[in-house]
């Protein structure tokens, strides 16, 4: 099932290693045509529950070539209908347990193998790959990095952290808006990470939904840029609530534009106490020692 | 737009559920939406519904129960109705307070033959 919209199959999930196998859609005329039907459905169902198991269904569908039809029956049948043997099993489960699940488990891993696992998350083109870029650059001979890449479509992004020089794997989510841990457990059976490293997740670029998904990370980072608007964390809370860093990125930019960096630690603050903030700039270096302080202070156990 | 994943892990859940105590068909399923969880319960229900055909829950009724927000001032204990996550006190307007309740998001129960 997609997860957006609910319409595909879970095969709408790839994940890629770029240099390796490649699967460039070489742009074949290969497009499925992927509408979606407008299901007008009136359940009109009257269920008259009398037991004298007499019941009439009328559903009313609207179909494509909008040609409404109803289908009515009527059941006397031996239908047996007994409420007692009806069973209320109380479960009390939370819905995410099994991505909860996974994610324990890909933690675990992550411990075991004294792994730092840093999830990074932001809307689209706050400048996580760059960041990810001069990191790998300034961080490979001190640890060795590893880098799973979300991303809706295309390798781009991995083969740029591969340029950089990490090994990198692309998990393309199809039409989903996020990573979740099984797509994580899923690439970690490809991905051969080295004990004492360091994995970056750089998440699907999306401030909602990434939130309510652990993968099992030990910190999650989120970045904004100066770009955006100072009052993202007011907007965007459970973002802010549950990350540990926050970096504001595009700093050499501050003189031409409103943000006010005082105000969005305010802002972020009044979510998450605790956040921690760097201010830096990918593009020109400035601040950068700091992120990369923190990153190696990190102790992943 | 998560709603519609969390409506297959809701059908996942209780396909399991059901499927350990070999129940064919679940009649009921009772379902807490808290109003801080982050899921719009109104969305959800709808990409329940519509996930819900061919499913083991298609025919069953959806009770979902709203849970209001409910926070706890760290500065004078005072309880409150919280609308949104980063609401301050509002006798004594202190910062931050604690959320006892909005947070639910799961299944309370199945009803099954």
């Amino acid at each position: 099932m997609c997860d957006t919209c609910g319409c595909e199959g879970t095969d709408g999930v790839k994940i890629h290693e770029p240099g390796h196998t490649h699967s460039h859609d070489h742009g074949h005329g290969h497009s499925h045509s992927h509408h979606h039907h407008d299901h007008d459905h009136d359940h009109n169902h009257d269920h008259e529950h009398e037991h004298d198991h007499e019941h009439e269904h009328e559903h009313e569908h609207e179909h494509d070539n909008m040609q409404p039809h109803t289908h009515s029956h009527d059941e006397t049948g031996d239908h047996s209908h007994s409420h007692t043997d009806q069973k209320v099993i109380s479960l009390n489960m939370n819905i995410l347990s099994q991505n909860n699940i996974t994610a324990q488990m890909n933690r675990r891993f992550f411990e075991g193998r004294k792994v730092l696992c840093l999830n990074m998350v932001s809307s689209p083109g706050s400048g996580k790959t760059t960041i990810l870029e001069k990191t790998i650059t300034n961080l490979k001979s001190a640890r060795k990095i590893f880098v799973i890449e979300g991303d809706q479509q295309t390798l781009l992004d991995a083969d740029r952290i591969e340029k950089a020089g990490a090994p990198a794997l692309q998990i393309n989510t199809g039409s989903g808006c996020h990573l979740d841990a099984s797509m994580i457990d899923l690439a970690l059976k490809k991905f051969d990470i080295d004990s004492n490293s360091i994995l970056f997740i750089e998440n699907v670029g999306n401030l909602v939904c990434p939130a309510m998904f652990d993968l099992g990370e030990f910190k999650r980072v989120v970045v904004i840029s100066v770009t955006e608007g100072d009052d993202k964390p007011l907007k965007y809370p459970y973002m802010f609530q549950t990350s540990h860093l926050c970096i504001i990125n595009k700093s050499d930019l501050l003189p031409y534009v409103d943000f006010r960096v005082d105000e969005t630690i305010k802002h972020a603050r009044t979510i998450n106490p605790d956040l921690e903030f760097i201010s830096v700039s990918a593009r020109t270096g400035e601040g950068m020692d700091r992120w990369y302080e923190w990153v190696l202070k990190q102790n992943s156990r | 737009m998560h709603e519609f994943s969390l409506a297959t892990e809701v059908i996942n859940l209780v396909q399991r559920e059901a499927q350990k105590r070999n129940a064919p068909v679940v009649n009921e399923i009772t379902i807490e939406v808290g109003s801080l969880s982050g899921v719009e319960a109104g969305a959800f229900e709808s990409a329940l519904k519509l996930l819900s055909e061919g499913s083991i829950i298609e025919n069953a009724g959806l009770n979902i129960l709203r849970i209001n927000g409910i926070g706890v001032c760290k500065t004078c204990s005072i309880e409150f109705e919280m609308m949104q996550r980063m609401e301050s006190c509002p006798v004594c307007h202190a910062f931050p307070s604690e959320i006892n309740g909005g947070n639910e998001f799961r299944v309370i129960s199945m009803t099954i033959e």
